[in-house]
């Protein structure tokens, strides 16, 4: 089991008396076991570094799991195909908003990081030649917005699951040190601004653990459950993020909140964009393919922002489905039930139980759904966290990365393409490890840790273990998920987004009469989902306030009020810095990286985003 | 691995790989199966045997038992029953037994026990078939 | 031998009813096991009850409703609330399945929701049971790909008929639902992977880009480790994936017989 080197620094005297510090010394420790955290393992462990990893759900749990479509790459497999094009279409698809050298570093990558996979041994499904199958995703065109290209490459429809598998094996294979159902609480950051490691509650004993490291990688994912309505897990509560913002350290784009177009309604499960792939189509009321409106070209297969909004315009206009008119239908019924057996498997059995649809006979009800967070913690293309200090926008914070959906590196922007992310997982996870091994020697020495490291942390869990409050836990987030719900959707206004904030805020000031009701510490899951509140506030605040300080439309922010794109005045990255005191937010910006990582491609210019 | 609360300090994959793999067990798996399948075929034929013999004499008993035939059939049906029946038992005891001293034991007078049934048969079938 | 008394703090006591949510119109009621570490008393049987207007279908719905407005105090694993991620599996209505995927008017026993943990695990409190040891089966069977062969530049070639030998292993949750529910493993799960590690097993064995069969093999025969399944069949009627771990260890026993004769 794990190395409990003792700690030079003493612990901390008020709550070390009452909560005894188990200490715990690595290279790089890498906090979240989804697909990003088990790439940037692997990648650390084969360059010898002493790794530790630790999460909170056992790693092939974590929500890369759910991924289905697939993971984009230009291999050819089905056609032409050239890394340029990938390129193109996620510099468009992020409408202008992806910094371009990263986006070239990813989609450069990706093809290699892809054969990895398969080497390790994901079960791709294959070619009649016994290649890697790729299918048609959103966005992803030939030529330059000319063709449909067949980029993403599936296992089925359970591609992150299969990967998420594979990479836990790979780990395995390379001994990892798993510290499982661990929960990070906090960061420890030094005098100097460096992180240091981190302080976790171990949940099966209730011990305190504290990881000392020379590198602390991020791979907490995103924040998902800030919404009503998400596809995404119950885990999905950004705690990099929340981190993050305590430790006084910005993110960068948090306004860009992906909805995907089809989750179910009802129960928002996640119906792939590689269902409309295989030939799937959307219809209203009246039984029309409206996508051939909105986005005459690319059709069903547009933009996941243009798809969600020309549902949500549908739906608006008294043209949507069911009782209440609220939803839309995604059929696939006239697919052969041969492809949706060997094609789409998972989401016919997702359809018939969480909307009692035989998708081979009826289509399946489906309403945007809240998804993916382009915006996060910002890295440059090596996975290093970034601050704007003195007036430079890339400072390095020292010992701290985040890759995956915590992070904003940004190659996605203002808006994700569909299979954009399992590629980001793995070509930035694999980037962190590359980084880490030129940034830290095996075995280097430690500092001592500051006095009271674990101060901030224990003070944080102490607080919500005895909170006293009138309100619980659960009643607090469903109001926070409201008002994220209605007040920063799809279409958003200066009007709504105002009474957002205010609201908003409203929710933060009243942490203050939080209840938790079980003051154990074995499994006490009343606290941890208390400590994932405040993490999930934190950057609910910073969303609202950031789409209401964006002051024009561009990917999945559309203000109604501001209808077009404003490059004069918008082509910058916000960054928003919070005080988990006050909920007080300051806001900043970055430039967007106009400028490519090699003179193989030139910067491509924005124009009109038309699909 | 007999008694895991002496290796409590031991990791979890340590305790799972315990001694290894013993590289054995496909056969007794596949013998089982086999014998199996003979005790249908011959208990069929010795079902016959004994249909046959219902009412008759002692005399008439013994001279049927001494055709080759017959006294080959129940035989191997003695051989079969008695290896599957150690088989059987021996995965049972192997199920339900976990302290070993006792299931070494009962898995040695199991052996005992299936060799001694099988002789002795063996032994009163040949006495009678070859009438002596 | 089995061990036929239970250890005094095994013995399941009568817990509390909780009030019925008010105004509440249709009503199910969960019994829900309760164990909690820290104060020292014997398990017990909690009542609740959830309103089914103001919470959805699944029986993790009624878990987080109950979590949610009732008592924050019940615990229990959750994350991906549409069965992939295997987090929520426990024993619901005597069968082991996920809270997720399973209705609740699927389960009901004389109208009642009756849950408890995965059998035969140790307890860490209420519904979440201590999985170390089945995690630890599972990396047992070197779940990653083998090869000696130098890898190709690009992908390992595969035919779609190799790729098709996977399906049916490749979907494995590990939610435990199979082996908790298998009564050999109930008895020797010290030594018998059980059918959720045998499946995983199977998934690589029969994995035409892997050039380690052999040696998978040998890994697994083992009067313990592989021959402890008797075709019981619980596993496959417990998957809440509907996959067949028991047709996955018959295959196994399958190439063990072939190499031997």
């Amino acid at each position: 089991m794990a190395d409990t080197a003792t700690n030079e620094a003493a612990a901390p005297s008020k709550l070390g008396a009452a909560y005894p510090i188990e200490d715990h010394t690595y290279d790089v420790l890498v906090v979240g076991a989804g697909g990003a955290g088990l790439r940037a393992v692997v990648g650390c462990s084969e360059a010898g570094l002493r790794t530790a990893c630790i999460t909170k759900v056992f790693p092939t749990r974590s929500h890369t799991v759910a991924a289905q479509g697939g993971v984009a790459a230009s291999l050819g497999n089905m056609g032409d195909d050239r890394w340029e094009w990938h390129m193109y279409d996620t510099v468009k698809g992020s409408d202008w908003l992806g910094d371009q050298d990263a986006i070239e570093y990813l989609v450069r990558n990706a093809p290699a990081a892809v054969y990895e996979l398969e080497h390790w041994g994901v079960p791709f499904s294959r070619t009649e030649d016994g290649k890697i199958y790729q299918r048609p995703f959103g966005g992803m065109t030939t030529h330059f917005g000319k063709g449909t290209a067949q980029r993403t490459c599936a296992a089925a429809d359970r591609t992150g699951h299969a990967m998420l598998h594979t990479l836990y094996g790979a780990a395995l294979k390379h001994k990892a040190e798993f510290f499982v159902e661990y929960f990070a609480i906090d960061l420890i950051m030094d005098e100097e601004g460096k992180c240091r490691g981190v302080v976790a509650l171990k949940l099966d004993d209730g011990t305190i653990h504290r990881f000392r490291a020379h590198l602390t990688v991020l791979a907490t994912g995103g924040y998902g459950r800030a919404y009503f309505s998400a596809t995404s897990a119950h885990t999905c509560t950004g705690d990099g993020g929340g981190m993050v913002l305590r430790a006084g350290l910005p993110l960068q784009d948090m306004e860009f909140v992906q909805f995907h177009p089809t989750g179910i309604y009802g129960s928002g499960c996640l119906i792939t964009e590689g269902a409309r792939g295989e030939g799937g189509y959307l219809t209203n009321s009246e039984g029309e393919r409206f996508m051939e409106r909105y986005a005459p070209s690319a059709k069903d297969l547009a933009s996941r922002d243009v798809v969600s909004r020309s549902i949500t315009m549908e739906i608006r206009e008294g043209r949507g489905v069911g009782k209440n008119k609220d939803h839309a239908f995604l059929h696939l019924d006239h697919l052969d039930p041969a492809i949706l057996h060997e094609r789409l498997p998972g989401i016919s059995e997702s359809a018939r139980i969480f909307a009692g649809v035989d998708v081979t006979r009826e289509p399946i009800p489906i309403l945007p759904t809240v998804h993916y967070n382009m915006g996060g913690i910002p890295t440059n293309y090596f996975g290093e966290v970034l601050d704007k200090r003195k007036g430079d926008p890339d400072t390095v914070v020292p010992g701290l990365m985040a890759i995956g959906e915590a992070a904003c590196v940004s190659v996605h922007g203002a808006n994700r393409l569909g299979s954009n992310s399992l590629i980001d997982l793995v070509v930035f996870g694999r980037a962190a490890g590359l980084r880490a091994a030129e940034l830290v020697k095996p075995g280097e020495k430690h500092s001592p840790l500051p006095e009271n490291s674990a101060e901030l942390a224990l003070s944080r869990l102490d607080a919500a273990r005895y909170a006293k409050g009138s309100t619980p836990t659960a009643e607090l987030r469903l109001k926070m998920q409201k008002v994220m719900q209605n007040n920063c959707a799809v279409f958003r206004t200066g009007e709504v987004l105002e009474e957002g904030k205010t609201l908003i805020h409203e929710v933060f000031d009243h942490a203050s009469d939080i209840g938790v009701s079980d003051r154990g510490l074995i499994w006490n899951s009343d606290l941890m989902e208390t400590l994932e509140f405040e993490n999930l506030i934190g950057q609910a605040v910073v969303t609202m306030e950031s789409a209401a300080n964006r002051k024009e439309s561009r990917g999945a922010h559309a203000r109604e009020d501001y209808p077009d794109r404003d490059d004069a005045n918008w082509m910058k990255h916000t960054l928003a810095y919070f005080d988990s005191k006050t909920g007080a937010v300051r806001l900043d910006d970055r430039p967007v990286h106009t400028y490519t990582l090699t003179n193989d491609i030139q910067y491509i210019e924005p124009r009109k985003r038309v699909y | 691995m007999s008694n895991p609360t002496h290796t409590p300090m031991r990791t979890p994959l340590g305790r799972v790989r315990g001694l290894g793999a013993s590289h054995t067990g496909t056969e007794h798996f596949f013998l089982q199966r086999v014998t199996g399948l003979a005790n249908l075929l011959l208990m069929i034929a010795f079902i016959v045997i004994v249909i046959r013999l219902a009412g008759a004499s002692y005399a008439e008993t013994r001279a049927v038992l001494g055709q080759p035939l017959v006294a080959v059939i129940i035989l191997l049906t003695l051989l079969s029953v008695t290896v599957h029946m150690r088989l059987g038992m021996q995965v049972v005891i192997e199920d339900y037994v976990h302290t070993e001293g006792l299931k070494v034991a009962l898995i040695i007078a199991n052996t005992f026990f299936t060799i001694a049934i099988a002789l002795a048969g063996a032994f009163a079938v040949l006495k009678i078939s070859l009438g002596g | 031998m089995a061990e036929f008394t239970l250890p005094k703090n095994s013995q399941i006591t009568t817990g509390k009813v909780w009030p019925k949510p008010a105004g509440a119109k249709k009503l199910t009621e969960f019994r829900i096991y309760r164990w909690n570490p820290d104060d020292g008393r014997n398990p017990r049987i909690d009542t609740y009850y959830v309103d089914r207007e103001d919470c959805g279908p699944m029986v993790l719905d009624g878990l987080i409703y109950i979590k949610n407005k009732i008592d924050p105090t019940l615990t229990f694993r959750r994350s991906c609330r549409e069965g992939v991620c295997g987090s929520c599996a426990m024993n619901i209505g005597g069968t082991n399945t996920l809270a997720c995927t399973k209705g609740m008017d699927e389960v009901l026993v004389k109208g009642v929701v009756n849950v408890y943990p995965l059998p035969h695990m140790p307890v860490v409190k209420d519904l979440v049971p201590d999985l170390t040891r089945f995690y630890a089966q599972h990396a047992s069977i070197e779940p990653w790909l083998q090869t000696d062969t130098a890898a190709p530049e690009k992908e390992w070639r595969q035919s779609k008929e190799d790729r098709e030998q996977l399906d049916g292993l490749y979907e494995c949750i590990l939610c435990a639902c199979c082996s908790t529910s298998c009564p050999s493993y109930w008895w020797n799960g010290d030594r018998y992977l059980g059918p959720a590690a045998l499946l995983q097993a199977t998934r690589w064995l029969k994995d035409s880009r892997d050039e380690r069969t052999g040696a998978r093999l040998d890994n697994l025969e083992d009067p313990f480790r592989l021959y402890r399944c008797h075709t019981i069949m619980n596993c496959a009627q417990a998957c809440p994936k509907s996959l067949n771990p028991a047709k996955a260890i018959a295959e196994v026993k399958k190439m063990m017989v072939e190499r031997h004769i």
